[in-house]
């Protein structure tokens, strides 16, 4: 609908700015405390470093690439790994490599998706297994005190299921030639980073 | 008076206006009213490692085809009635939190890997996972009858919950489509996930 009072209206989304700006807000000095704290906290930790997004996404886009029941065996067996990894990385048990594997996963899991490689289903299990101790470890070991256990595991592995799923549907584009290219360049995209993250040209 | 703007606009700015009223914070939520026996009904639905057995076992009731009503009639509830009629009794001492964990855990593993228990592996899951929860849900203070009626109400969520949640998710699985049963096993991974982080917390806390 067409303004009836071009003034009126410039005023009136003026005082609309003024009233959203008196919105009562949550304070959050302590965001990482509590039970919505724990789950905030755990949900946008995988989301906060670029190598382990890119990493995740490579998972769920080569486990659609591989198609069934690779698709799907992929993410059953991340979380599991990666908790076990971040179980290990919560009790202080050192592992060593931990940011040099993070970054090769990024380089090796895009190269798998650029040359569209199908080992055996075994082959590619161990393989995102392997590097998945070691994601998984660095959240455990950069996990804050605070937190409330249950709710960030809850956020945490949700989070990390959703980044698997946005990958295999990102996957799932191969059916499709122009959808083959985007996909091949993802993959390119993701080991480039895994590269700039292994020779310290992004930093985490 | 000079109306300004249009009639959309001006009725616009009225719940921007309501929704910058000052509202009451709710730091610490309560239910007012809420009776001895609903407190214990939702009990098993707000204890988050009771939620997360419960889950993982209906999980698995309902992944394998036909629905298994029996089992956990015949154990899981008599066997947490035993457990919360015990409680009362101080006979059992507090339930180590990482055993709960590993329960779920172990409930998990079974629904990730789609494992069809024999009936008596079966039988003994429930039974532990139904000793522990009611061990885990005594009532510390209160008169012995609010205590009764809230352990009664525990007793009830327990059994509905759990038959509920396997009754759901059979429906689901008769459906017979292959995502549906790879979800049921993503959720028992996401299960033993979770359970191993939380394992860990309470393994570093201790």
């Amino acid at each position: 609908m067409p303004p009836q009072n071009p003034q009126a209206a410039r005023r009136l989304a003026f005082l609309s700015l003024l009233v959203l700006l008196l919105l009562p807000v949550t304070l959050h000095a302590h965001s990482e405390r509590g039970m919505v704290g724990g789950f905030q906290s755990g949900f946008f930790h995988p989301l906060t470093g670029l190598d382990h997004i890119a990493a995740m996404v490579a998972v769920g886009i080569w486990g659609a690439y591989l198609g069934a029941p690779a698709m799907w065996l992929l993410p059953v067996i991340f979380p599991v790994v990666m908790a076990f990894g971040g179980a290990l990385g919560i009790l202080k048990v050192p592992l060593p490599g931990v940011e040099t594997c993070i970054a090769l996963s990024g380089v090796a899991l895009g190269l798998m998706v650029v040359f569209a490689a199908r080992p055996p289903l075994w082959v590619a299990a161990v393989l995102v297994g392997f590097f998945a101790i070691f994601h998984g470890h660095s959240h455990g070991t950069e996990l804050p005190n605070s937190a409330n256990a249950m709710t960030y595991a809850i956020g945490f592995v949700i989070a990390t299921g959703l980044l698997h799923l946005s990958g295999i549907a990102l996957g799932l584009l191969v059916k499709w030639p122009w959808g083959r290219i985007l996909v091949r360049t993802t993959g390119g995209a993701i080991a480039v980073v895994g590269f700039g993250f292994l020779f310290g040209f992004i930093q985490g | 008076m000079r109306q300004t703007g249009s009639p959309a606009r001006r009725t616009l700015a009225v719940p921007l206006v309501l929704l910058a009223l000052p509202t009451q914070a709710q730091a610490h939520m309560t239910a007012p009213g809420m009776g001895d026996f609903i407190s214990g009904l939702l009990h098993p639905w707000m204890t988050p490692t009771h939620l997360l057995i419960l889950l993982a076992l209906g999980l698995w009731l309902g992944q394998h085809l036909p629905l298994r009503v029996g089992l956990p009639l015949q154990v899981f509830v008599p066997v947490s009635a035993v457990a919360l009629a015990l409680t009362t009794t101080h006979w059992i001492a507090v339930v180590p939190p990482p055993l709960i964990i590993a329960i779920a855990l172990a409930a998990g593993a079974v629904v990730a890997l789609e494992a069809r228990l024999p009936t008596f592996a079966g039988a003994l899951l429930l039974a532990v996972a139904a000793g522990a929860i009611g061990s885990d849900s005594g009532v510390e203070t209160g008169t012995p009858f609010t205590v009764a009626k809230t352990l009664l109400g525990t007793w009830v969520g327990l059994g509905i919950g759990l038959i509920n949640i396997g009754y759901y998710v059979s429906l689901a699985a008769e459906r017979k489509k292959k995502w549906i049963s790879i979800g049921i096993r993503v959720a028992g991974s996401w299960i033993v996930a979770i359970a191993l982080l939380m394992l860990a917390f309470s393994l570093r806390r201790a």
